[in-house]
């Protein structure tokens, strides 16, 4: 018999029982730097795509999937390579719509004169940075469902405060944003974004400091016995993934032109980010990408226009994929145990 | 001195509600380590309930328990077969998702059925008695009395039958709990029967005194957390005593910040609730499990 330690043994085995990992060979290329050549060619692709002569249509398509990916690999910095489950991620969404909209519009706060949206865009990821700072120090010290909970507080008490605090936000009925329609700038503005992010999570995972984020997410106290300064490494992850959710935000307010506490302070966008990171694969840098695309198409083609029962069978699919693939589709494929779920299933039942 | 004592029996009587709401919740969490993210959702179609028999058969919330308890319980019970016994003993963060997947699908389901239209119900005691300059809403006062009754009934039931032995024994040590013979799936099934029906209950005697609309739930949840860090889990006069708590600071903070505290049920709860944790990670009582990501 071999002398290989235990864990070692279960996940050959683990290997063995499933016959789709057919992304097992090519896997930990994927994570190097073929994952990033191969990232940045379809960004290049990407980017040529508006010169096809494609339909003003299609780059809204275009521009809304980048959103999607955006979101989902910023969840994931926090939600799967730290460990961190943020059931409250939308509230930086909803903090980065609202700046923007304050700001440009110049009311309710009378802000004169109105800021230019490269101004405000920016200011809207400050802003969702400047609160997970704010928030992230006490709730980043709670642990496991403890801090879900928590940010969820954080959500639903934010669309009450925004409701309330009528002289700065407008209240329940929101406020209108200008009407500025430009599909292309949209398009490439968003494709920049996440080129951006999605890369940025490349680097993190390379780095020392996202070996940092693992370490806290697989043993927390173990980590801070090495000398990793946990709560400076949780702070900077939860802001550098505030920071963008704002800024998406942001641009998500200045492209659908209206903003009100129920639609930007929602639950269901942060289901979509867990749901998203969690299809293609939670704590890797591929699987977020991959899962925001798979659910923006089965939206578009299975759920159709019908925005009530498009949620409906967004809690449902949740509820499906923990139950059946909880490791994502690039864990089922390729190596469980690159997978934050995947690596937490094959070490625990419940111990308890 | 009258504006400091109405808005401590105010917030009493706001305790009461709470205490019987968070019941569900927080014995659950206590029994199977369920943290249930579907809470206020379980609770919103009790109010839909209460409400559609009002609607249709002129029958009173409270009367209309008769009914909305056993439907619930059944309801509960095929949830946990069906759902909750596949990820009960696995790690935390699967109920989680289950459980918040599960309140968003109950929440649009709802607003899909009956639109996000807010329902009321007009019952025909809906006013107020005055007791020595005090008002006491009748409804709310009547609902107190009721969770008085419930806290007791439930409280009585795990102590002294048989089946409120196993639950606890389920809830203390599982492994033990079955070598003697408990059937822990059952016995999970039939806890989450009870708790589903008594939140549900909870929100059919909420129905006369609040809009009922699709998205209600999650406050609940939240305010169910908070109680049950400053309550303990399962405890029943814990329950009692952190339902009080929140009922009592909701309503100072509605009665004396200016203008807009009336709104803010959920950012003062919040902020109970990230203070208590931050201050003492196993709740105020103590008892708060520890989570799973600790022992593993």
């Amino acid at each position: 018999m071999e002398t290989g330690p235990p864990p070692n043994k279960s996940e050959e085995s683990e290997k063995k029982k499933s016959p789709f990992r057919i992304l097992a060979p090519v896997h930990s290329l994927l994570a190097g730097w073929t994952g990033l050549a191969l990232w940045l060619l379809l960004l290049l692709l990407l980017a040529l795509y508006p010169y096809t002569g494609v339909s003003s249509a299609a780059l809204l398509v275009g521009s809304q999937i980048f959103v999607l990916v955006t979101l989902a690999s910023n969840w994931n910095l926090i939600g799967g390579m730290t460990g961190y489950v943020d059931f409250g991620h939308a509230v930086f969404f909803g903090i980065g719509a609202y700046i923007m909209g304050i700001l440009v519009t110049g009311s309710p706060l009378l802000i004169s004169p109105e800021w230019g949206f490269w101004q405000a865009l920016p200011a809207s990821g400050v802003a969702a940075a400047l609160f997970a700072l704010l928030v992230g120090l006490p709730t980043l010290r709670l642990k496991g469902p403890y801090f879900s909970i928590a940010m969820l507080g954080t959500l639903v008490a934010m669309r009450e405060i925004a409701r309330v605090l009528r002289p700065i936000t407008g209240g329940g009925v929101g406020f209108n944003l200008p009407p500025v329609l430009n599909r292309v700038g949209d398009y490439y503005l968003m494709l920049a974004v996440m080129g951006l992010v999605v890369s940025l999570i490349w680097w993190i995972q390379r780095s020392e400091f996202g070996q940092s984020l693992i370490a806290i997410r697989e043993d927390e106290i173990g980590a801070e016995m090495r000398g990793i300064n946990t709560t400076l490494h949780k702070i900077a992850a939860f802001m550098i993934a505030a920071f963008f959710t704002g800024i998406v935000g942001g641009f998500w307010a200045w492209q659908n032109t209206f903003i009100d506490p129920d639609i930007v302070f929602v639950e269901a966008r942060t289901v979509e980010m867990v749901m998203m990171s969690m299809l293609g694969g939670l704590g890797t840098v591929w699987g977020p990408p991959l899962g925001a695309v798979v659910i923006y198409f089965l939206q578009d083609f299975l759920w159709g226009s019908l925005f009530g029962v498009h949620l409906l069978a967004l809690g449902l699919l949740l509820v499906l994929i923990v139950l059946f693939m909880p490791e994502g589709i690039l864990g089922t494929l390729g190596d469980r145990s690159s997978t934050s779920l995947g690596r937490l299933l094959s070490r625990v039942g419940r111990s308890k | 001195m009258d504006q400091l004592s109405q808005a401590l029996v105010s917030g009493l009587l706001l305790g009461g509600f709470y205490a019987v709401m968070v019941l569900g919740f927080s014995v659950i969490w206590g029994v199977m380590g369920v943290i249930n993210l579907a809470h206020g959702e379980f609770l919103m179609i009790g109010a839909y309930m209460a409400w559609g028999l009002f609607r249709l058969f002129g029958m009173d919330p409270f009367a209309s328990l008769v009914l909305i308890l056993p439907l619930m319980f059944l309801l509960g019970y095929l949830l946990q077969i069906v759902l909750i016994n596949r990820i009960v003993e696995r790690p935390h963060l699967m109920s989680l998702l289950v459980t918040f997947g599960v309140s968003i699908a109950l929440a649009n389901l709802f607003k899909i059925l009956f639109t996000s239209d807010p329902r009321n119900v007009a019952v025909a005691y809906n006013g107020s008695l005055q007791l020595a300059g005090i008002t006491f809403p009748i409804v709310k006062t009547i609902i107190f009395g009721a969770a008085l009754v419930i806290m007791t009934g439930l409280h009585l039931f795990l102590q002294r039958t048989r089946l409120g032995k196993s639950i606890r024994a389920a809830a203390q040590n599982k492994t033990a709990a079955r070598i003697v013979g408990v059937d822990i799936n059952n016995v999970y099934a039939i806890t989450a029967g009870i708790c589903i029906a008594l939140t549900a209950a909870a929100g059919a005697m909420l129905s006369p005194t609040q809009a009922i609309f699709p998205f209600m739930g999650p406050p609940f949840t939240l305010k169910a957390v908070t109680i049950t860090a400053l309550g303990g889990l399962g405890r029943i006069p814990g329950a009692l005593m952190g339902g009080m708590v929140l009922g009592v600071t909701e309503i100072f903070v509605a009665t004396y910040v200016e203008g807009i505290g009336t709104n803010l049920g959920v950012a003062t709860s919040f902020v109970l609730l990230v203070l208590i944790l931050v201050v003492r990670p196993q709740g105020l009582m103590g008892g708060l499990r520890p989570i799973d990501a600790e022992a593993e």
